[in-house]
């Protein structure tokens, strides 16, 4: 008896502590989630620049946004970057996982310098790659010209342009998904390799029909967290191009930056962020979708 | 592995009291600077632009003030850095934090301050009309007026934009005169860019500017050339567009050649400031470039001279003059005394310390007349220069949005003149066309 | 043994891929001007000068403690809140507890595009632009590390918890006395995530903070490099993101992190997580 009356007053406690528990972030929620969610969509409806009183204008926000050049240019220029950025980043972050994940000396080390650019802020490696990238007395450029190559136009003209910066940021991340393709890699049973030599599957056809497929949630989530750095492109455009050569690396991120910061449109940035914010949900969950397609 | 601070229940709580008072600590010692009214004492603070020479002009004539007025005490804070100065100011008038009194408003955006209701209207001082009066000409004081007939800003200085060049340059490439119009421009252009050390690259040019599409660039180029090509008008005829004309597109063609023939590179430059290197002939800047020339090569040999205009122009080459002017926000307690410490400013001999220490002109008509000054300009004879070319000096239209227009003329700009990617008529009907929807839309 | 060869080959090559911009970055940062744009990384006149101008031009000491307070306070508050209430879904009962996981599932997939305007004009509103406040409060809490905790502590033998309240333990005593030496991985784990994302932000404190002694590190370093300050000279660019990068690299970060990332469980479960 006594003890169920313990009991009781345990879950009780429990009850009242579990509220405790959760009110600073409930009241966070509210604060830095809810409101600036509810702010941001009440946003799109109103022309305001933070000084004056807003003023609402309906729709005016998203037919605006339709007939603007720029947003579509963004847009294309985001995609441009993912379409460079997410297979040659695989591809390199899977050859550097298969060759770390065997039996070799220095592993740990070669480990902690493919990820020091990922600790690294942004900031520091998109100054040194504008050096790297500098037309006339780069790195790259002047190694190129001693090897009897052409210059290379990286960030001064409009096709190289983006290029350039998704290569720069593969170099960046890249450190990041060797390390989830080996965690993917040591994942993978054995007896599914001693079961494909059974069947007289060599090196490259293991490759294929044991290791890939088995890689596949990691394959989704290194997409997944891919597109949606993607979409967030912001400190090296602003360092490295300005948005330019001929808004060819003008990303949303940086195109919202300079309406609400340098242009005082905060309704019509806060429009551009709920528009790129759905774009990039869709993008996705359509490739989650392709991807989990294709492995089946 | 005892990294984490917080390994029992009871250090916790006093680390978080510790860090949020500090926090607050630090939030309460800000505010206090701001109006501390205890005694008679009325602070004031100033903020003037952030490089250094106009900090410590700021310096000595605040130390001054402070000597003679021990009642109002004027506390110097340069602008916090950052992009440009009207994102400070705005998100300061936006948080009001803006400071008493700041020198380095731009004409441009004013609309967007008095819209606010930021600024103290000068005008509601009964001697604002003298003391102004006498410093500046009437007619160029009047385009100073805001849109509602007010007064919010004093004019203080002005960089007229004008052509330096480095006359080692020209000469060494056989460039016997300063060149006056574009077809001058492009012949010494043709003699000046080559390859010095035989390298197969080209390696000194006869001008350069930041390729990236900035907007306040423009103000450096595109803008001052417009206001010489149209005999000094500037692209905006009241709230609409005026510069879809013919001096418009020769400005972008002359560009556009500079970039097409490779008189001008098409690239950043990494490492050191290419006409302080010599490898550039000509930049196109105001006077304040002179006290960076004198301080980091001041073995540079240079000239000025007007811009370059098109090739049938005629009477005097006007120029766009970057005026900063001073302003007292309406956030101030005091006023006032915040109106006297501008009166102290704007003193011709306060004038004559801008001259000295920044190498900035004083907006003011007696420049070249005023006894006060005539041994600084016999000592600076290419500030004389600057000094007459004061008198054929465009401001800034007080349109709003002024900086997104800037931004759509840069964006068509670098599409014609960078990458000839436009004719010099398609760029400038598209960024006519583009500035009218700004302005359509902003409405 | 030739593919061992090769293995090391490529290896090697992407090392020096990897390693050599910093090097010579650093070496930049050291060598006089002219010799900057120079491959190769010796120099016989090396200087300290480059840093000797960054330290008189920006008040970079400051920015780094600044950088230091808000990114320690930032982290700190992000692992005691997130194991607090990663504690109370997954050990504790109180109406609303699966609304409340359904939200904090649902807050990780909003975009920070989405809320970085409303949330720059409430710290206007709330008047901490330019404070430390503005840069900690808004980041004080995540979602994900929530979601972390949470499936760690599920994880833990329900008898070790009903042993300790059977004891009289208080729900508090329970979590930071008993289960926080037992979740050092992912705290650590939690701990490194935060830091380094918050010491990284350049965007956030670009908006928020305006007076320069607040600056945090890589902003005052972006705003150096971007602004006219460096007088479009490289050695002080390069100085000022090597003392960037200096302390990055002792992070313990570049060692401890991805040890961790490979081996702990910690982070296999929030791998699942994110999927």
């Amino acid at each position: 008896m006594s003890q169920r009356g313990g009991f009781l007053k345990s879950t009780r406690r429990k009850e009242r502590s579990g509220y405790w528990f959760v009110l600073p972030y409930v009241m966070f929620f509210l604060l830095f989630v809810a409101y600036p969610l509810v702010f941001s969509f009440v946003l799109i409806f109103h022309r305001w620049n933070i000084i004056t009183p807003m003023e609402w204008i309906g729709l005016k926000n998203l037919s605006h946004l339709l007939s603007d050049p720029q947003f579509f240019r963004a847009m294309r220029n985001t995609f441009v970057f993912l379409f460079i950025h997410i297979p040659l980043e695989i591809v390199v972050a899977l050859g550097f996982a298969l060759l770390l994940n065997s039996k070799i000396s220095f592993r740990g080390v070669f480990r902690a310098l493919y990820f020091l650019p990922v600790v690294v802020s942004g900031v520091v490696v998109t100054i040194l790659w504008q050096n790297l990238y500098s037309y006339d007395n780069g790195v790259l450029n002047t190694l190129f010209t001693r090897i009897g190559f052409p210059r290379i136009p990286w960030l001064i003209d409009s096709v190289f342009a983006m290029p350039s910066i998704a290569i720069m940021a593969t170099w960046k991340n890249v450190g990041i998904y060797i390390v989830l393709f080996l965690v993917g890699l040591q994942n993978i049973p054995r007896d599914l390799y001693e079961a494909a030599d059974l069947d007289g599957a060599t090196g490259t056809k293991q490759f294929f029909h044991v290791t890939l497929p088995m890689l596949n949630p990691t394959i989704v989530l290194i997409v997944a967290l891919s597109t949606i750095g993607g979409f967030s492109l912001f400190i090296e455009p602003y360092v490295l191009t300005g948005g330019g050569p001929m808004q060819s690396t003008m990303s949303g991120m940086l195109y919202i930056y300079n309406q609400a910061f340098y242009f005082g449109h905060m309704g019509y940035a806060a429009t551009l962020g709920f528009v790129f914010a759905v774009i990039m949900l869709l993008v996705v969950v359509l490739q989650r979708k392709t991807i989990e397609a294709e492995a089946t | 592995m005892r990294f984490l601070p917080f390994e029992s229940s009871r250090t916790f709580p006093l680390l978080l009291c510790v860090v949020t008072s500090f926090v607050f600590l630090d939030c309460k010692r800000q505010r206090a600077s701001g109006d501390s009214e205890t005694g008679k004492v009325v602070h004031l603070t100033y903020w003037p632009a952030p490089n250094p020479q106009e900090i410590l002009l700021a310096d000595s004539v605040v130390t001054m003030w402070n000597r003679m007025h021990p009642d109002i005490q004027v506390r110097m804070q340069p602008i916090p850095v950052s992009q440009s100065t009207e994102e400070v100011l705005l998100a300061a008038i936006a948080g009001k934090t803006t400071p008493d009194v700041c020198s380095n408003i731009w004409p441009g955006a004013m609309r967007e301050y008095t819209q606010a209701e930021g600024l103290v209207g000068l005008d509601t001082f009964s001697d604002f009309d003298s003391i102004a009066g006498l410093r500046v000409p009437r007619d160029l004081l009047a385009t100073f007026k805001a849109v509602n007939g007010h007064y919010y800003q004093m004019p203080w200085k002005t960089n007229p934009v004008m052509m330096f060049y480095n006359r080692g340059m020209l000469k060494a490439a056989g460039v016997e005169t300063v060149p006056r119009t574009y077809s001058e421009y492009f012949a010494a252009a043709k003699k000046v860019t080559r390859d010095i050390n035989n390298d197969g690259q080209v390696d000194v040019w006869m001008g350069e500017r930041d390729i990236r599409p900035i907007w306040w660039q423009r103000l450096f180029d595109v803008y001052p050339f417009y206001i010489a090509a149209s005999n000094g008008k500037t692209l905006f005829m009241g709230d609409d567009v005026a510069f879809e004309n013919r001096d418009a597109e020769n400005v972008f063609s002359f560009f556009q050649e500079c970039y097409a023939r490779g008189y001008f590179p098409r690239t950043f430059f990494q490492g050191g400031d290419p006409f302080l290197m010599g490898k550039k002939a000509t930049d196109f800047a105001g006077p304040n470039r002179i006290s960076v020339i004198t301080r980091l090569a001041p073995e540079l040999h240079y000239g000025v001279a007007p811009l370059p205009v098109p090739d049938d122009h005629r009477g005097p080459v006007y120029t766009s003059g970057d005026y900063k002017n001073i302003a007292i926000f309406s956030t101030t307690l005091h006023p006032k005394e915040a109106w006297e410490f501008v009166k102290f400013l704007v003193e011709a001999e306060h004038d004559l310390l801008l001259l000295q220490i920044a190498n900035q002109i004083p907006v003011r008509g007696d420049l070249l007349t005023n006894r006060l000054f005539a041994a600084y300009f016999s000592q600076n004879p290419s500030m004389v220069k600057f000094a007459e070319q004061t008198v054929y000096t465009r401001g800034m239209d007080t349109v709003p949005d002024l900086k997104e227009i800037f931004d759509a003329i840069s964006q068509d700009y670098e599409a014609c003149a960078v990458y000839g990617r436009k004719s010099p008529a398609e760029a400038v009907r598209d960024a006519a066309a583009r500035s009218r929807s700004i302005i359509e839309w902003n409405q | 043994m030739i593919k061992s060869m090769m293995k090391m080959f490529f290896l090697f090559a992407g090392a020096v891929v990897f390693a050599y911009p910093f090097l010579w970055m650093i070496a930049g940062s050291l060598k006089p001007e002219l010799e900057i744009t120079n491959l190769w990384l010796w120099t016989s006149n090396a200087s300290f000068h480059n840093f000797r101008q960054v330290l008189t031009k920006i008040p970079i000491g400051r920015a780094f403690v600044n950088s230091m307070f808000v990114s320690l306070s930032t982290t700190m508050s992000v692992v005691v809140f997130g194991s607090m209430v990663g504690y109370a879904l997954a050990r504790l009962n109180f109406h609303g507890k699966k609304i409340l996981y359904t939200l904090i599932l649902f807050t990780m997939m909003i975009p920070f595009q989405i809320t970085m305007i409303p949330q720059y004009i409430l710290m206007v509103k709330l008047g901490i632009t330019d404070s430390y406040l503005s840069l900690i409060i808004p980041t004080m809490m995540s979602a994900f590390s929530i979601i972390v905790f949470r499936q760690f502590f599920l994880s833990l033998p329900q008898a070790l918890i009903d042993a300790a309240r059977i004891d009289g333990c208080s729900e508090v005593r329970i979590l930071f006395k008993l289960i926080y030496p037992l979740s050092r991985s992912t705290i650590i784990t939690v701990a490194l995530l935060t830091f380094m994302a918050t010491w990284n932000d350049v965007l956030w404190p670009l908006m928020v903070i305006r007076e320069r002694s607040l600056m945090t590190m890589p902003q005052l370093v972006t705003i150096f490099v971007i602004g006219g300050e460096a007088e479009a000279q490289l050695g002080p660019q390069l100085a000022a993101t090597t003392l960037l990068v200096a302390r990055a690299s002792s992070h313990p970060g570049v060692r401890v992190f991805p040890k961790i990332l490979h081996r702990q469980h910690g982070f296999k479960r929030h791998k699942r997580i994110t999927e």
